[in-house]
């Protein structure tokens, strides 16, 4: 049933949209997948001409035709790699749920935050680049190759791949999810995209990439202008939007050893770009200040150290 | 103007995924589960493959949970079941602002609807059960309702031969604490509503869906109400908590009761939706009657305490878009599911 659903979701899509779409009637090839080939070609940032609803930094590589929930292992031996996320603000935790004082005097309580990570691939000294299993905290392969951040679940703290032995310089990952998971109806899929993710996004379909709400309370009482209240990042079910960002620090990884690396996640770099004064007036988007500030963060983050690995 | 051709396609698209799950009202043989595949737009899956390995449902298990459901045994003073707060006339809610126990004993919160209960990801208004069958005892075991310890439940029903054989039949055993609750679960897990004139909307029947309706979806699924934040089309809940505005201090904290966290006071389950014009009064403490007034509430954007989710914004309708939102919520009500006879109480299984 879900691959009529996508047969006849592609169709339409071919239909109104062409090649944009991604739909494809080329059969899956698992080892054609993004990880390799968007770790060297989709790092960079790619052109935003007005009306290029990509932007800086989206994935405008060729995406996979397929988005199945049960993906073909990069490998079934390997290192456990568990990187559990650190999350700072102001050199300080930002502890979600928590007021969380910042060095203006005012305060700041995270509500809600949630992101989608996938396609991560493992960055060799020698500079190739390595495709790699997203594992759930069970140790089992991740549904869909996706990692769902949600700061309300302790389990989804860690980002956890299966990677092969070797020294490396750091990793790159779609902080999202690619077009042909993104154009997945959510009523035949399973966690984590479905609505109870809190991640779909009625106005073009598909899922948010990343969810923040918080509360800002200044020492005055005022506002902060590089605190936003809300950012929901995310794209149409159109085009590959997906940005991709680095992640750089070194590491090892001896063979069949598991391994714990943490990755630190920079919000002040987040706010002051979902917060910029980005022009982003050559799309027409949904209404909202907080869908602005998305799209001005899925446009910057690709070129900004919102990621790193904790030195050792 | 490219984006806009392209927004207007995929609202389209996203219609036809949440037509995508058809669950065609099924023939009435009197079985509790002829009708729980899912309802339009749900995730993938019935009600029974919802339920844990443990408690595999049945029509076995599901009948001897519905009896439990309306046995006033249940409860200390034999005067109140589970039905009394949970009547299916009004979508298996409560028509009281909140729910009163044993002895005329007021509780704090509104009981929520139990229809579709079965797709829940977390139980109670603060989300503090993670699965039907957690959730099942708590109301029989607090003061303020039916105040009545699981141990003495099972030892009432275990002295009924007729409740022993259903145990028997159902798990195997006689009846237990666990068993008593899993029973209770199996009937809850098997009132599914699918049948309203949305999801007959949902799978491209529009019979009964005319243009102040789908006025009123446009305005629901747009950016001036804004209810799909938390109500995203079809399934009409995300599961997540939130403080919608209904809370003000000094007042329950809901979400906070079980986390600790500063940030979910005044957090509350988002409820699904299917129904809703059957289930007043509305929000957690019942203390909204009308729809009507749950249109002005989140038009005033709450009730002004500064723990109020970012989300809720005032907002302004005009008198027609009232009246199309409102004609909007009412096609969530599945009649048929409001005089199901399946659901009601059957006096004879009792004897």
């Amino acid at each position: 049933m879900k691959s009529g659903l996508s047969s006849v979701l592609c169709a339409g899509l071919l239909g109104v949209l062409g090649a944009a779409s991604g739909c494809s009637s080329t059969p899956h090839d698992p080892h054609d997948h993004a990880g390799v080939a968007g770790a060297d070609g989709l790092a960079g940032a790619n052109s935003a001409g007005a009306g290029n609803l990509a932007g800086a930094g989206g994935s405008a590589g060729a995406a996979p035709s397929a988005c199945p929930e049960h993906p073909t292992p990069q490998r079934t031996q390997g290192s456990l790699l568990s990187m559990p996320l650190h999350v700072i603000l102001q050199n300080q935790p930002f502890v979600f749920g928590q007021p969380n004082t910042l060095s203006d005097g005012g305060s700041i309580v995270p509500l809600n935050f949630r992101f989608y990570i996938s396609e991560v691939a493992l960055q060799r000294k020698t500079g190739e680049s390595v495709a790699v299993d997203v594992l759930t905290a069970a140790g089992t392969p991740a549904p869909y190759g996706v990692h769902f951040f949600d700061a309300e679940e302790a389990d989804s703290g860690a980002l956890r791949v299966l990677a092969p032995e070797g020294d490396y310089s750091g990793l790159s990952f779609a902080l999202g999810i690619r077009l042909a998971c993104n154009q997945l109806p959510p009523a035949s899929t399973a966690p984590p995209l479905t609505t109870d993710s809190q991640m779909t996004w009625p106005h073009t379909g598909g899922f948010l990439f990343l969810r923040y709400e918080g509360r800002y309370e200044g020492a005055d009482g005022g506002a902060n202008a590089r605190i936003p209240s809300m950012v929901h990042m995310g794209g149409n079910i159109g085009q590959e939007l997906v940005p991709r960002v680095t992640v750089p620090g070194a590491f090892s990884l001896s063979s069949n050893l598991p391994r714990e690396k943490a990755m630190r996640m920079n919000m002040d770099d987040l706010f002051a770009a979902a917060t910029s004064n980005l022009d982003v007036s050559d799309v027409t988007l949904p209404p909202g200040a907080e869908v602005i500030a998305g799209e001005r963060l899925r446009r910057s983050i690709s070129g900004l150290s919102v990621f790193q690995l904790e030195p050792e | 103007m490219v984006a806009r051709s392209l927004d207007s396609a995929f609202g389209l698209l996203a219609l036809s995924w949440l037509m995508g799950c058809s669950a065609d009202a099924s023939p009435r043989d009197g079985s509790l589960l002829t009708h729980a595949a899912a309802p339009a737009g749900f995730p993938k899956g019935t009600a029974a493959d919802r339920a844990p390995a443990d408690n595999a449902l049945s029509e076995d298990r599901a009948r001897l949970g519905k009896r439990l459901f309306y046995d006033p045994q249940l409860s200390r003073t034999n005067e109140v079941s589970c039905s009394s707060c949970h009547r299916q006339e009004f979508a298996f809610s409560d028509p009281n602002p909140v729910s009163v126990g044993v002895e005329g004993r007021m509780g704090t919160r509104n009981a929520p609807s139990i229809v579709n209960a079965a797709w829940g990801k977390t139980f109670f208004w603060d989300g503090h059960a993670r699965s039907l069958e957690e959730q099942a005892g708590q109301p029989l075991e607090n003061p303020l309702e039916m105040d009545l310890s699981l141990a003495e439940a099972v030892t009432r029903v275990a002295a009924d031969p007729s409740y022993a054989d259903s145990f028997r039949r159902a798990y195997g055993e006689a009846p237990s604490e666990a068993s008593l609750q899993k029973a209770l679960a199996s009937f809850v897990r098997s009132v599914v509503s699918g049948n309203s004139p949305y999801d007959r909307h949902l799978r491209g029947d529009d019979g009964d869906f005319g243009e102040p309706r789908k006025r009123g979806e446009a305005l629901f699924l747009g950016e001036k109400a804004e209810c799909f934040h938390c109500h995203p089309g079809g399934v009409l809940s995300n599961e997540g908590f939130f403080n919608n505005g209904t809370f003000t201090a000094g007042g329950d904290t809901g979400r906070e009761r079980v986390t600790g966290r500063v940030g979910d006071i005044g957090k509350f389950k988002v409820p699904g939706l299917r129904n809703i014009a059957a289930s007043a009064p509305y929000m957690h403490d019942g203390s909204v009657p009308t729809l009507e007034a749950v249109i002005e509430q989140y038009e005033a954007g709450g009730r002004g305490d500064p723990t109020t989710d970012p989300l809720i914004r005032p907002f302004t309708l005009t008198a027609q878009e009232r009246a199309d939102l409102l004609e909007f919520l009412h096609s969530f009500t599945d009649e048929s599911l409001l005089e199901d006879p399946r659901f009601a109480p059957e006096p004879e299984l009792a004897q």
